[in-house]
Parts: structure tokens; sequence; C-alpha cells
């Protein structure tokens, strides 16, 4: 209905549909059931029965070790933290907040 | 534009069940909440007697949002750990997330980001229950979906005025309204029996320095919502940066490495947002 603008940033590790498992993958986080116990811990490292088991099972995406992919891209998020900002950085604090702001998603995509 | 003094309707916002678009799991739980004196047995039960509940609820608190992941195998468990109030609150948010994201996309994202970094900064801050702070946190915006519903057009209109005129949501709400989502939030916190500092930090996290019982937590979910604007993470209502208030950042005294740590927290919360369609 109403901000339909937003959209989720992909951020961080990549998430795979189970689909494209890979034996010799690692697990960037643990895989949880329905109620949320840990079936896999993070760091496990997927054999190919293991990826059986997974594909039976009612998970939708699983968090692997590697590279970072990113939705957003850097320039864009940026562009987006000038515009939050554009109005408000003079106040007290906030200068600063949106410099630490900056740095952490700077390092996001490092 | 019209204009509603929301001070003189407070009764008809209380009265939730007049509204239909409410899912009836969020009415039914706002009766049991709603009881003077309901026991942890009898909400337990009511939790236990409907199994989607009870999955979504241990879900709640097995995701990174709350910092149990994987350790919390049952109802009864989650109840010893957590406390009436706190169980209380994530009923209120599992059976709302639904509506808040019909009516706003990107509310219950913005809403379960402070739920992460108001138990991160608690915890830092050695607050006695981080977790009732975190369900502050999570419920702090829930005055919009309640306005939003009962007054469709003018929070429709209120929305248009933020974004055309550069202004937070909660001016725009103030000038439609005369009041904001926060004193709603606060008049059903009242109404659901949250105790006295958990209603301030709920009534107050616009204005910190109002909160007379819990100046600490309230200024911590005021910051909670300010980094995660900040971060420009969920939508909840307007696309600026909140300013924040006056004295929070000395009571909360966190510093750069301090916040740098709560931001890493919060990518993760973000990761298991995409999860936590419940």
């Amino acid at each position: 209905m109403i901000g339909g603008a937003w959209r989720r940033e992909v951020t961080g590790m990549p998430k795979f549909a189970k689909e494209n498992l890979q034996p010799g993958m690692k697990l960037a986080k643990p895989v949880l059931g329905q109620n949320g116990m840990v079936l896999l811990p993070e760091g496990a490292e997927l054999t190919e029965k293991l990826i059986e088991r997974i594909q039976d099972m009612d998970i939708a995406a699983i968090f692997v070790e590697g590279p970072s992919a990113q939705a957003v891209p850097l320039e864009e998020a940026l562009a987006a933290l000038e515009r939050r900002f554009a109005t408000v950085q003079d106040r007290p604090h906030m200068g600063g907040l949106k410099r630490i702001v900056r740095k952490h998603l700077e390092g996001l995509y490092a | 534009m019209e204009r509603i003094d929301i001070k003189t309707q407070r009764a008809k916002i209380e009265n939730i069940n007049a509204l239909p678009t409410l899912p009836g799991t969020f009415k039914r739980i706002s009766q049991v909440i709603g009881k003077p004196g309901v026991t942890l047995d009898e909400i337990g039960r009511f939790i236990a007697s409907d199994p989607a509940l009870t999955t979504k609820v241990l879900k709640m608190v097995n995701s990174a949002v709350y910092g149990f992941p994987g350790r919390i195998s049952s109802v009864s468990h989650a109840i010893m750990l957590l406390g009436l109030n706190v169980v209380k609150g994530l009923l209120l948010g599992v059976s709302v997330f639904e509506i808040m994201q019909k009516v706003m996309a990107g509310l219950w994202d913005h809403s379960l980001g402070c739920a992460a970094v108001a138990r991160t900064i608690a915890e830092k801050k050695g607050v006695k229950d981080p977790e009732e702070v975190s369900v502050a946190g999570l419920l702090h915006d829930l005055g919009k979906v309640i306005l939003l519903l009962h007054y469709q057009p003018q929070y429709e209109a209120a929305l248009e005025q933020a974004a055309d005129r550069r202004i937070s949501i909660y001016e725009a709400e103030r000038e439609v309204f005369g009041e904001t989502h926060a004193a709603v939030g606060l008049w059903l916190a009242e109404k659901w029996h949250f105790p006295a500092g958990l209603v301030e930090v709920i009534g107050y996290h616009h204005r910190p320095n109002q909160s007379k019982r819990a100046p600490l937590e309230t200024a911590i979910v005021h910051f909670a919502d300010v980094l995660v604007r900040a971060r420009g993470f969920g939508f909840a209502g307007d696309e600026l940066a909140a300013v924040v208030h006056p004295g929070t950042f000395e009571l909360l005294a966190l510093t750069e490495a301090d916040i740098r740590e709560v931001l890493e927290k919060l990518e993760n919360a973000l990761d298991d947002a995409g999860d936590l369609i419940l």
C-alpha cells in the first residue's frame, strides 16, 4: 500500500537456493529448522548426502561462505545516505553519525 | 486537509476490535494480554494451543534479532527465559507483522532492525532486562498501523506531506492528528497492561527526555530508531535520517567503535529479516 519504493537490500554473504548447492561449500550461518532449532551449524561443510537432505526439507535458502554479493551498488547506497542526511547533517551529532554509517557501508562492500 | 484531534478519540482508537482488517489472531491476543492479572501459564497455554503461533514465536526468539539462535526449543522454555512482558510483546509482534507489511512496506523490517539494535545497546549498557527493551523496539511504531487502519485518508495525507515537504512523518502526524503514533502506542501499551517503564519507552521514543521512569531504556529505543533510519534499512513513513535528541548521545555514551559494532550486528538481523517472513 505505502512505501512500495523500498526494497530489502541483500547484504553480506551470498544466499543460495538449495538447487545450486555444491559439495565443499561451507555454511556461513547455521541452518535452522522450522522452530528455529539448529539443524546444521555455522562452518559445516556440505557433502552430497547433506545436500540431498536439505533438498527434501522446507528451507528456502542457505547462506554460504564466500565473496559478498550486493544488490545495491555502493554508489547508490552512498547517494541514498546523502539524501537522507541532507537536511539534518548540521544538527548536533548528525554529521558524526553520517560519517560512521558511511564507513560502515563502505566496509560492507570492501 | 482534514484535521482530527485524536486526543479526543482515545477510546475509539483503543477499540481495535472495531477494525475489520486486523487479523483475528491479533484481536484474540489483544484480549488475552489485556486481561488484568493474566498469568504466564495462561499465556503459555494460549500460545501452545495454536501451532502456527508457537512456530512464529520460537522462530522469532531464535533469530539474530533476539540473540538466542537455536537455543530455545519450546514455548515453556521461552516463557521461563524471557518473562511475561517479553512474551506479551513477542505475541503482539508476530501477529501484527502481516498487516504491518500490508499497510506500510518496510515497517516490519524497520521494527525488526530497531528490536535488534535496542537489544545490542541495552546489553552494552548493562540493562537488567535487555529483551524488554528489544520488545519496545519491536513495537514502538505499532501506533502507525493502528492510525493507518482507523484513519487511512488522513494518514495517507500525512505521508504525502512528509514526502513533499521533507519533514518527518512524526511532524506530519502531529499536524494532521494533533498527536502522534507514539501517543497511540502509549495508550495501547497501557491497555495491554505493560509495566509503566515499558509504556514510557513506547510513548516517548521521540522525546526521550520526557521519560521519568525509564530514561535509559527510552533513550536506547530512540537511538535505535535513529540508527536504523541512518543505515537506511526499512521504511517508517519518511526517508529522512531522524535527528538524535540532545542528551541521548551523552546518556548512552557510545563510542564510534560501539556504534560500528551495533551496525555490524544489525546487518545480521537484516539477513534474518528476509527469513522472518512469519
